[in-house]
């Protein structure tokens, strides 16, 4: 009965689309199968590599809650980036090593993405030496960030603190996506053929569930990997 | 002046005259017996536990030495409060091997390739270094030290310090050593670097970052005053690296540009200072490679003072780095310690500072011209310690950023430490600078260093090993 196969197949298909069945995968089959296989969130970060071109222009992405949550508390937190202005480009200089560093205000999150160079807690701990004020000022107004202030007396607290605010990166490949799965969860490295892919979309919504904010991939360089000082070597600008 | 009686005397002292080294890599057995054990090692009242180092030895000298230190795990397994653990930096309650891929610890280094007891990081708890005069007292030191059931032995590592300080690969090591804010310290002159903080290398004390102290794991007793270490088992290829110097001698001989780093006629007295019968160009310029790798001259003779030839006249500490400098910006010793040249992390110049105890194992390596080739050679290399008051800000920030990236300066970018970075002869460059401006590139190094096995170890200070001793839940 080729005919009815056709119905049924094209039934099944559509069902994911319909209202009903969206909601029920949301609010029940989902939280069902968190609760079945629990998943814990991964950490964020670039992924550790030993390869130079992955060890520059690394991403870093935070989104911190603002303890404010109102035009005050928005306007709070961009005084606090706009007064320490020349801190921020006194401490670029000095550190040397980052391309840019961004602040963005998204509903009552402050969020802040930068690219930089090398080892991430080499980074934030270069950054604390030289104008910890403004982590602190920014830190200050944001839920949780009081137990982490002044940064330079809680230096190691502080940079595990923002390495857990910092998103995950999902990889741009299933296999990635189930090795750093395997690893958060101490497994041998399993080969992928061990794995039925077929199943990761099931295991992507439940790791979306537990890391709601993401980054999808790495970033996207439309040229190798250079570092801020070849960058400005090349161009002449000094470093 | 600081007090040294609180130390242990590794921290501070090089033991040089002691120099069979053997480390026992130790598990608690049973943790009540290895308190006890601890507590006597402190006391030295029992004469069966052999007693730690101070850093003060009073009038008395001891003939052989005696120090631990303890991992993440062997904390744990004296019952150390969890409230203090959590106290401990990340690096270190994970572990060297979690932290493979920042130390360039891949393919051959793989910790997943160390031997045993490597194999088995969690069981590493304790590890007891013995310093003596010879073989005969190391044993001796050591069946006091195991003789309890506090302790099961997993394995040992042994080395001896070779005449003149000399390290496989031939140089002269254990030339510099941070010399240090409020310590007295005969053994050195000033070498015209700035005196590190005591943070650098103690918990407790300001650091080189301005205004940065590191956690100090509570109680006070526990953490002030201790430090860490980064123990590393370092093979050395040594044939590798001699047929390098070869191959890269013959390169240059035939390049344009050969008389800028070996002047007509300098052979001579590169072969009269390494004493290489008959003296020839293509020797002398193994030796020029050497150099440039290192930074010294495998004498010791600081390329930064004296780079057309080794000099025994020059003071082997005292220098600093310029873009006039003839020392390559990847130099081994450059990339480690770049003084007060200009580098990319302004803050970094002087916070990334260790001190280094190390010896070599394995017997010499002469050289034999008639051709190492198809000769299976006993294992060589360094035993390494490398002692910093934050393993994340200085081991790990040293390897990453500085050994295995060069990040430092643009210049070397994307390229590895000649000597101890992770090569791959198919991409590997290090650049020889000219006199005339411009450089020399030489290609293909392979891994010439490789790691056999490691651990981060905490070295408590002696208040902290009675605590420790103390403990009773
Ligand atoms: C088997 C491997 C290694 C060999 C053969 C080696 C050899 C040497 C030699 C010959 C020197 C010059 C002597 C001196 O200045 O005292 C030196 C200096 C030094 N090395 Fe290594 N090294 C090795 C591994 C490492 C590693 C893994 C590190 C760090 C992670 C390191 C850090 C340093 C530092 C900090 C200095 C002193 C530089 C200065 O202050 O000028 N070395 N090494």
């Amino acid at each position: 009965m080729p005919d009815n196969e056709g119905l049924m197949d094209r039934f099944v298909d559509r069902l994911p689309e319909t209202a009903f069945f969206k909601f029920v995968a949301a609010r029940i089959l989902t939280p069902l199968w968190a609760w079945w296989t629990p998943v814990k969130p991964l950490p964020g970060g670039p992924h550790p590599s030993f390869q130079h071109g992955d060890n520059v222009q690394c991403m870093m992405n935070l989104i911190m809650p603002l303890k404010d949550k109102s035009p005050v508390g928005r306007a709070h937190a961009a005084m606090a980036i706009s007064q320490h202005k020349d801190a921020i480009f006194a401490g670029l200089n000095n550190v040397g090593t980052v391309h840019f560093a961004r602040f963005v205000i998204v509903g009552d999150n402050i969020c802040m993405f930068s690219v930089y160079d090398g080892d991430f807690t080499n980074y934030i701990r270069d950054f604390i030496a030289t104008i910890g004020e403004v982590f602190d000022a920014v830190v200050g107004l944001v839920e949780g960030g009081e137990k982490v202030i002044p940064c330079d007396k809680n230096v190691e607290a502080f940079i595990q603190w923002v390495h857990e605010r910092d998103l995950y990166q999902v990889p741009d490949t299933p296999t990635d996506f189930l090795r750093d799965q395997e690893r958060l969860n101490g497994d041998k490295a399993v080969a992928p053929v061990n794995d039925d892919l077929t199943l990761l979309p099931r295991k992507m919504v439940l790791q979306l569930r537990a890391n709601a904010n993401v980054s999808l991939g790495s970033g996207y360089r439309a040229y190798p990997g250079y570092s801020v000082a070849q960058v400005r070597k090349q161009l002449g600008l000094g470093w | 002046m600081f007090d040294l009686s609180d130390l242990q005397g590794n921290v501070l002292r090089g033991y040089k005259d002691k120099p069979y080294v053997r480390y026992l890599i130790l598990e608690i057995a049973d943790r009540v017996v290895a308190r006890r054990w601890l507590a006597a090692a402190i006391s030295g009242r029992d004469h069966d536990v052999p007693q730690i180092t101070s850093g003060d030895w009073g009038k008395a000298k001891p003939r052989t030495c005696f120090n631990i230190g303890l991992t993440y795990e062997g904390l744990r397994a004296l019952g150390t409060p969890g409230s203090s653990l959590a106290m401990f930096p990340n690096e270190f309650i994970e572990g060297i091997t979690a932290r493979a891929l920042k130390l360039g610890d891949v393919g051959a280094s793989a910790p997943d390739t160390w031997p045993s007891p490597f194999n088995e990081p969690k069981r590493i708890h304790l590890i007891a270094t013995i310093y003596a005069e010879n073989v005969a007292q190391l044993d001796q030191v050591q069946q006091r030290a195991l003789d309890r059931n506090a302790l099961t032995l997993l394995g040992m590592r042994e080395g001896n310090n070779f005449d003149g300080d000399f390290v496989h690969f031939g140089y002269r090591d254990n030339i510099m050593q941070p010399r240090f804010e409020g310590i007295h310290d005969p053994e050195r002159h000033a070498d015209g670097q700035p005196l590190a903080p005591l943070g650098t290398v103690l918990l407790g004390h300001p650091t080189n970052l301005e205004g940065l102290q590191w956690r100090v794991p509570q109680p006070t007793q526990l953490g002030h005053n201790g430090t860490f270490n980064a123990f590393r088992v370092l093979k050395q290829d040594v044939v590798g690296f001699e047929n390098y110097l070869d191959q890269a001698a013959s390169d240059l001989l035939t390049h344009p540009k050969v008389d800028e780093v070996l002047p007509p006629g300098g052979e001579l007295k590169v072969c009269e200072v390494f004493e290489i019968e008959p003296p020839s160009r293509h020797a002398a310029l193994r030796e020029v490679v050497a150099a440039y790798l290192c930074g010294r001259w495998r004498d010791g003779t600081p390329l930064a003072l004296s780079a057309d030839m080794p000099d025994a006249n020059v003071d082997r500490a005292k220098f600093d780095y310029d873009e006039s400098s003839r020392c390559p910006y990847g130099a081994h010793i450059r990339r480690c310690n770049p003084r007060g040249g200009h580098i990319v992390q302004r803050v970094a110049n002087n916070s990334r500072r260790l001190v280094r105890r190390g010896v070599p194992y394995g017997p010499a390596y002469k050289r034999d011209k008639s051709g190492d080739a198809g000769k299976t050679e006993p294992e060589r290399g360094l035993l390494g310690n490398f002692i910093g008051a934050s393993l994340g800000a200085q081991f790990e920030a040293m390897s990453c950023d500085w050994l295995n990236l060069g990040l430092q300066d643009p210049r070397i970018t994307g390229s590895n430490d000649p000597i101890t970075g992770t090569n791959d002869p198919a991409t590997s460059w290090f650049d020889l600078p000219l006199k005339s401006g411009g450089t020399i590139r030489l290609r293909g190094l392979p891994e010439f260093v490789s790691t056999r096995g490691g651990a981060y170890t905490f070295l408590p200070s002696l208040s902290a090993i009675r605590y420790l001793g103390s403990l009773t839940a």
